[in-house]
């Protein structure tokens, strides 16, 4: 109970939900009333632990070494006097992979920024290419070098697939850049964009969530940040008190997660054993 | 600061918990905005916004060709290709036969014979480079560093031989007399004893033998050592598990980063 607002407007909600039930709740599809609750129970989850990091309780967070290793990447960089090539996926903004890559890329952005180091940002999407040069603009002039900012070092290539593989394997035969990073939504070209970063030498850093991509980051990458740890990189490397406790929340709903699939799993052993007529998989199961 | 920070984030808010919840409410309007009309914006957006992109290619391009950067004789095809791509698909059309809409995938267009005998290759081409890629990747993978690199490798062995046909002819006999000798190397390694090696690897080979015998050796059994039945239990068993674990993390990740652009958390997308 350290945050009374957060209860007092948990408790409003309920309430104004109990009224609406009682009112014959309107409009509401009743097969996805589990679901409603579940997003209810997560969001507030990490609110509140949201709120919680604000309020100043520490959040421990545990060292991710793919992400060290960006400041690592870039040093390096600096000191071969070599570019930076950072790669944001293969998918536009309606993907919150890409938002989260282009939320990443405005960090190295302040990295580069900060050790005069050359960024190299080839897209395949217009609007990314908007929303890399704003992130990246922004970070430069947080760092006090707006001077150092191009708008074409985030540039546009194509919205193939194949053609981007190409068009950015070309850039690190050429450009021989000293670090790789790929954060963002990828597909096949995976492992072609990897490959050719391995061959060339450079420190590679892959984040994404696209499971079937993981093994080939995994293997042909020094670091690679597995789902989840991608999506804590922004809060990772800014240090902000916020960011840090949505991941703490988030950490508490895996555990809620774990714990339901556990007591499902028991409960479904129950009804097939013919003890409880109550099928949990059916009430768990989306409609 | 307010057109440029609150209005966006406000927007992002409100059609964020419109989506969300509208999801949830049986309201014909709301729900074509999150099925279909939301979508359809994005795309006009995309649509327009595509032009930026080919502007800024092309600015590129021709900057690499007028300063002779390293490897502007590329650019040339770059700007080459545009160019042609833009007469094929608005200027000539090489069928006459065919509507100007339909030349697109009409046969006998220019931008058809472009499609199937340019693009098409190329990208065909870059694809058949994941083939030599997998091969490279696949032998990093495989090496023997460690234990976990170990167990990939043994793993990656079964899943492959009991994927192809001549892994039905393996015999589960066959593959138990080589996990005993696998395990023999196990046990030498922990005893660092000829003896106890010796006894273990010739006990297991006499038992196996005798099983083997009793049964009549048929060749796949016991299920637990044919490799077509190992492949599946490791393909649909662990894997599943570890798959589904990363699955839910993921979900987890994308819930917490959706909720935090939400709410207004996370605002870097438009600049701290």
């Amino acid at each position: 109970m350290k945050d009374k607002q957060f209860w007092i407007g948990s408790g409003i909600i309920i309430v104004f939900l109990l009224i609406y039930n009682m009112m014959g709740h309107p409009h509401f599809l009743t097969n996805r009333t589990v679901m409603f609750f579940a997003i209810l129970l997560f969001s507030g989850t990490l609110i509140y632990y949201t709120r919680l990091a604000k309020m100043g309780e520490p959040i421990f967070l545990r060292d991710i070494p793919g992400l060290k290793a960006v400041e690592e990447a870039v040093g390096r960089s600096t000191e071969m006097g070599k570019q930076v090539l950072y790669v944001p996926g293969i998918m536009d903004m309606d993907q919150v992979e890409t938002v989260a890559g282009v939320i990443v890329l405005g960090h190295v952005a302040k990295m580069t920024a900060r050790y005069e180091t050359p960024l190299n940002v080839p897209v395949s999407r217009s609007i990314v290419m908007k929303a890399g040069r704003e992130a990246c603009k922004e970070s430069y002039l947080m760092e006090g070098r707006p001077d150092l900012f191009q708008e074409d070092m985030v540039h546009y290539l194509t919205d193939d697939q194949f053609a981007y593989a190409a068009g950015v394997n070309g850039i690190m035969v050429r450009e021989e850049p000293a670090a790789c990073l790929y954060m963002g939504k990828f597909y096949a070209e995976s492992l072609i964009l990897a490959e050719t970063g391995n061959s060339i030498g450079a420190i590679q850093i892959a984040g994404t969530a696209s499971q079937s991509q993981i093994p080939f980051f995994v293997t042909a990458c020094d670091y690679t940040l597995i789902g989840e740890e991608f999506f804590a990189a922004s809060a990772y490397l800014s240090q902000k008190p916020e960011l840090l406790g949505g991941i703490k929340g988030q950490d508490v709903l895996k555990a809620i997660v774990v714990g339901t699939i556990l007591f499902a799993t028991v409960l479904r052993f129950f009804h097939d054993m013919g003890w409880v007529s109550w099928d949990v998989m059916k009430f768990l199961t989306i409609q | 600061m307010f057109w440029k920070r609150t209005i966006p984030i406000a927007i992002v808010g409100f059609v964020g918990f419109l989506t969300l919840f509208g999801w949830f409410i049986d309201q014909p309007s709301i729900k074509a905005f999150v099925e279909d009309d939301a979508t359809q914006w994005y795309d006009i957006l995309a649509s327009f916004a595509i032009f930026l992109g080919a502007l800024n290619l092309l600015k590129m391009q021709s900057q690499k060709i007028l300063k002779k950067q390293k490897g502007w004789q590329y650019s040339i095809f770059a700007i080459g290709g545009f160019i042609f791509s833009i007469l094929a698909g608005f200027v000539i059309k090489g069928n006459d036969a065919i509507q100007w809409g339909a030349h697109v995938t009409g046969k006998g267009t220019l931008f058809k014979w472009m499609f199937e005998f340019m693009f098409t290759p190329l990208s065909a081409t870059m694809f058949a480079l994941l083939a030599f890629f997998v091969a490279s990747a696949s032998y990093r993978a495989f090496r023997i560093r460690n234990f976990e690199a170990t167990l990939l490798l043994v793993s990656g062995i079964i899943i492959m031989l009991g994927r192809v046909p001549i892994g039905l002819k393996i015999s589960s006999w066959f593959v138990m007399y080589i996990t005993l000798l696998g395990f023999g190397i196990v046990v030498n390694t922990y005893f660092k004893n000829k003896q106890i090696t010796l006894a273990f690897v010739g006990g297991g080979i006499l038992l196996i033998t005798i099983a083997g015998y009793l049964m009549g050796w048929p060749i796949n059994e016991p299920g637990l050592f044919y490799l077509p039945v190992l492949q599946d239990w490791i393909y649909n068993i662990p894997n599943v598990a570890g798959a589904r674990a990363i699955m839910i993390g993921i979900g987890l990740g994308i819930f917490a980063t959706s909720m935090r652009y939400i709410l207004g958390i996370e605002k870097s997308y438009i600049g701290e």
